[in-house]
């Protein structure tokens, strides 16, 4: 099978600070990849090349054999992005918004409006589609959020902490939406914290530290005959699991004497 | 520079802490704010600065407020008497302390960022509204401070040393009065407002305001220059005491104050009124700390609340495609992309904050410039008026080209949002033309906020000089449609509402201002010139109508190479 996405020698730098340091990937279609790492890791910059917003690195990206570079439109009518914080147009209602990122996709009036009203009504927001948004909670901005990025009907959804604000049945309703977007065939690049629904959804786990690949493969893989966690791979390989030790000190900072 | 000023401000620490604030709280937190200032500046009005030229910027500023605190000092200098002198003076500098509070510095107050840092400490509501106070009047006084110094020498030279000296006594008054009494009037708001209405209502304060400044302003040069000139024209002392109407503004008490080093005041028996420069400001503040500063931090914990409910019923929720924004844009744009940039422009300009701050008081002063133009002449009765005005055909020109002040306007804030971060939305679609977005921005600006009152104009004007002045309409329409359109492909090439409102526009700002202010007076005049050679504004409308086009153009086919962007990390 032909991979859907692939990086090669990735490389990007700001100012003299080198943050993804030659990372070289294939994903194949039809997977949910988690992407995690800790902060300042080089999470959010590999999302942003992805999703076509930066643009000045070095290496190559291709999506559906197509260089990035090179068919930057072409490749991001096939993307769905949804970034972390909610940031959107929130004096807007979800109505009036998404008809503005369906224009951007150049989606006609009544594909818009039956997509939205459908997609909101499976988020029970049908109900609030005529509200300013600028009253919601930010649970729900994040469920306008991923209807805007699903909108388009993308082959490939980017997701940058797509649970952040999200109560608890709502997240279990995104988990259940990877799943369906997985049997539609969709490739999900789903980069996140949340080591324990990482762990669970994705078929793939990508840990990045400092701008490099430090591990690549199955949950089973990663533990390597170990009972490990997620949580506990990911301390060993970004902090040597020191983090205890770190945790006790601080605690005793609080004894004067 | 900072310390200096705190520690001006901390001097009656004394009255401070008898109005119940923690002087060590107070002292803290306006030192961090100070410095927080320093890192980035409040924008005071359209001023913009990068780090690179932020030094350059604050001595730029000096200078600015320099040379208006010598226009305000003119009265003093024109006016023999110095208490009539004086009020005119100090008349000015109210109204622009004030207007500079309403528009540029009231978000100090209402400020609810320190939400999660300040409300959860054990700070008391009286220090922290004292200190949003004293932090608003540091400001005011680095202003005031480099505006009064004209004064300061003209006082100086004309009264002695010791007139220059006891100055800044009036000057601080003057800083606390308008400090304290627009304090008021916010937290009265703040008061009587449910918090999460309050951003809407200081907004339409803010805007009712601007216009009542504009509105007041226009009203207080015609009876403050009758004053003047009466006082010019004789060279004698003005008869003050025919203004009996005088001794309710603050200016005069304030200048009446003066008296009290050897100037009496005109106005019989009115030297008392010196005391109420002092007794004014001092009660504001009491009564804004004791009445309306208790639950000042509950009320600004509810600003910015989560209001909407999830789950409400459905009913009434319908396909809605017959929305008039939606009709306009897929009639007047040819792409998707334009649409896109139509129908965001279209609902953003009637709800953002700041768009509206900066260009609906233009909106609200159209019909007082409109009325000003139409009863500059002598006459009362309307009849005269209109004879008049048909045996003017300048005024035309005048009528049609005035409101391109307010596209301009528009143009100019349709690129701020407070929400810019927001616009990463045009980098991740695939829009391949950014200019088409932008293109589709301009025309819902050109139909919503300068096609109607245009329209309302061209009748006005069709029905007073006859219908063959539709050629005239038609030439005004285009070049006032040509200059926007040079305007946003020289200056404005920002995508909609994506900038933060501190963007740098660049050092030759100050030439692309001017050149905004010369163009459409240029084509007015170019206009007034042929306004009797019909062939002539023909000719014209053909050469602008090829210019608009080829300038429409140019800036629809924006590329995102030359798009100026912001940056959104």
């Amino acid at each position: 099978m032909e991979p859907i996405i692939t990086i090669d020698r990735l490389t990007k730098y700001y100012g003299d600070k080198q943050v993804l340091k030659y990372i070289s990937l294939d994903i194949y279609p039809g997977q949910i990849i988690g992407y995690i790492g800790p902060n300042g890791a080089g999470k959010s910059t590999t999302v942003k090349i992805l999703a076509g917003i930066i643009q000045d690195y070095e290496g190559k990206v291709t999506v559906a054999g197509k260089d990035l570079k090179e068919n930057v439109m072409e490749v991001k009518k096939m993307i769905g992005y949804i970034p972390e914080l909610a940031e959107l147009y929130d004096l807007l209602t979800p109505r009036e918004y998404l008809s503005f990122i369906g224009k951007l996709y150049h989606l006609s009036d009544s594909v818009i409006e039956e997509r939205s009203r459908k997609m909101l009504d499976s988020f029970g927001l049908l109900g609030n589609i005529d509200q300013r948004m600028d009253s919601f909670s930010k649970g729900m901005r994040q469920k306008v959020l991923l209807t805007s990025g699903l909108l388009h009907n993308p082959s490939v959804v980017i997701l940058d902490e797509p649970l952040s604000g999200l109560d608890a049945n709502a997240v279990i309703m995104v988990k259940e939406l990877l799943q369906v977007l997985k049997q539609e065939g969709k490739t999900i690049f789903y980069s996140s914290h949340m080591m324990d629904v990482v762990e669970k959804v994705s078929d793939r786990i990508i840990l990045i530290d400092k701008g490099n690949i430090v591990a690549n493969g199955t949950i089973e893989e990663l533990r390597q005959n170990t009972n490990d966690s997620l949580e506990q791979i990911f301390s060993k390989l970004t902090s040597g699991g020191g983090y205890s030790h770190s945790a006790d000190d601080f605690a005793n900072a609080l004894n004067d004497k | 520079m900072n310390k200096f000023f705190l520690k001006l401000v901390m001097l009656p620490s004394g009255i401070w802490r008898g109005m119940g604030a923690d002087i060590g709280q107070l002292e803290a937190i306006l030192d961090i704010r100070l410095k927080l200032d320093d890192r980035k500046p409040i924008p005071i009005g359209r001023q913009r600065a990068s780090k690179k030229d932020r030094k350059n910027g604050v001595w730029m500023n000096m200078f600015i407020s320099l040379i208006m605190g010598a226009v305000y000092m003119t009265p003093v200098l024109a006016i023999k008497d110095r208490i009539t002198g004086l009020t005119v003076s100090f008349t000015l500098f109210l109204s622009i302390l004030t207007l500079m509070l309403i528009t540029d510095f009231s978000s100090i107050l209402y400020d609810t960022r320190d939400k999660y840092i300040i409300v959860p400490r054990p700070v008391n509501d009286s220090t922290i509204v004292l200190s949003r106070i004293l932090h608003v009047s540091i400001y005011l006084l680095r202003v005031m401070l480099p505006m009064s110094l004209p004064l300061w020498i003209v006082l100086g030279m004309k009264d002695g040393w010791l007139s220059a000296v006891i100055f800044i006594i009036p000057v601080l008054l003057m800083v606390c009065i308008a400090v304290f009494l627009v304090n008021s009037i916010y937290l009265l708001l703040l008061k009587l407002a449910k918090p999460e209405r309050f951003n809407d209502i200081i907004n339409y304060f803010q805007i009712a305001f601007s216009v009542l400044f504009f509105g007041s302003t226009m009203f207080m040069n015609t009876m403050l220059s009758r004053i003047s000139s009466d006082s010019m024209i004789d060279n004698s002392v003005v008869d003050i005491a025919k203004y009996g109407w005088i001794r309710f503004l603050p200016s005069y008490w304030l200048a009446s104050f003066w008296s009290l080093i050897g100037f009496p005041a005109k106005l019989p028996g009115t030297q008392w009124l010196s005391i109420l420069a002092v007794v004014f400001p001092l009660v504001c503040l009491w009564v804004l700390i004791k009445y309306l500063a208790p639950q000042f931090a509950r009320k600004i914990s509810g600003i910015d609340v989560v209001a909407a409910a999830e789950h409400t019923p459905v009913a009434g929720v319908k396909a809605r495609n017959s929305k008039l924004y939606l009709k306009l844009a897929n009639l007047l744009n040819k792409n998707d992309t334009a649409k896109a940039g139509f129908i965001i422009a279209w609902l953003q300009t009637s709800r953002s904050r700041s768009f509206k701050m900066k260009v609906y008081p233009m909106v609200a002063f159209m019909p007082i410039y409109f009325t000003s133009i139409i009863l500059q002449s002598e006459h009362t009765s309307i009849a005269d008026i209109w004879s008049t005005l048909v045996n003017k055909p300048n005024v035309i020109i005048f009528l049609l080209y005035f409101n391109s002040i307010l596209l301009m306007q528009g143009i100019t804030y349709l690129a701020i949002s407070d929400q810019y971060r927001s616009s990463w939305v045009y980098y991740s679609a695939p829009v391949d033309t950014p200019g088409q977005v932008i293109s589709g921005a301009i025309k819902a600006l050109w139909i919503k906020f300068f096609l109607p009152i245009f329209t309302f104009l061209a009748i006005f004007v069709m029905s007073v000089w006859g219908v063959h002045t539709i050629v005239d309409v038609v030439l005004a329409l285009v070049n006032i449609t040509l200059f926007a359109a040079c305007m946003v492909r020289v200056t404005f090439r920002y995508l909609p509402f994506s900038m933060q409102e501190n963007i740098n526009l660049g050092s030759n700002r100050v030439i692309k201002s001017f050149i905004a202010m010369v163009v459409p007076g240029a084509l007015g005049f170019g206009h007034y010139l042929a306004i009797d050679l019909l062939w002539l504004k023909l000719l014209f409308l053909v050469l602008s109508s090829i210019l608009l086009w080829l300038v429409w153009d140019s800036f629809t086919n924006t590329s995102w190479d030359t798009i100026k962007k912001n940056e959104l990390e």
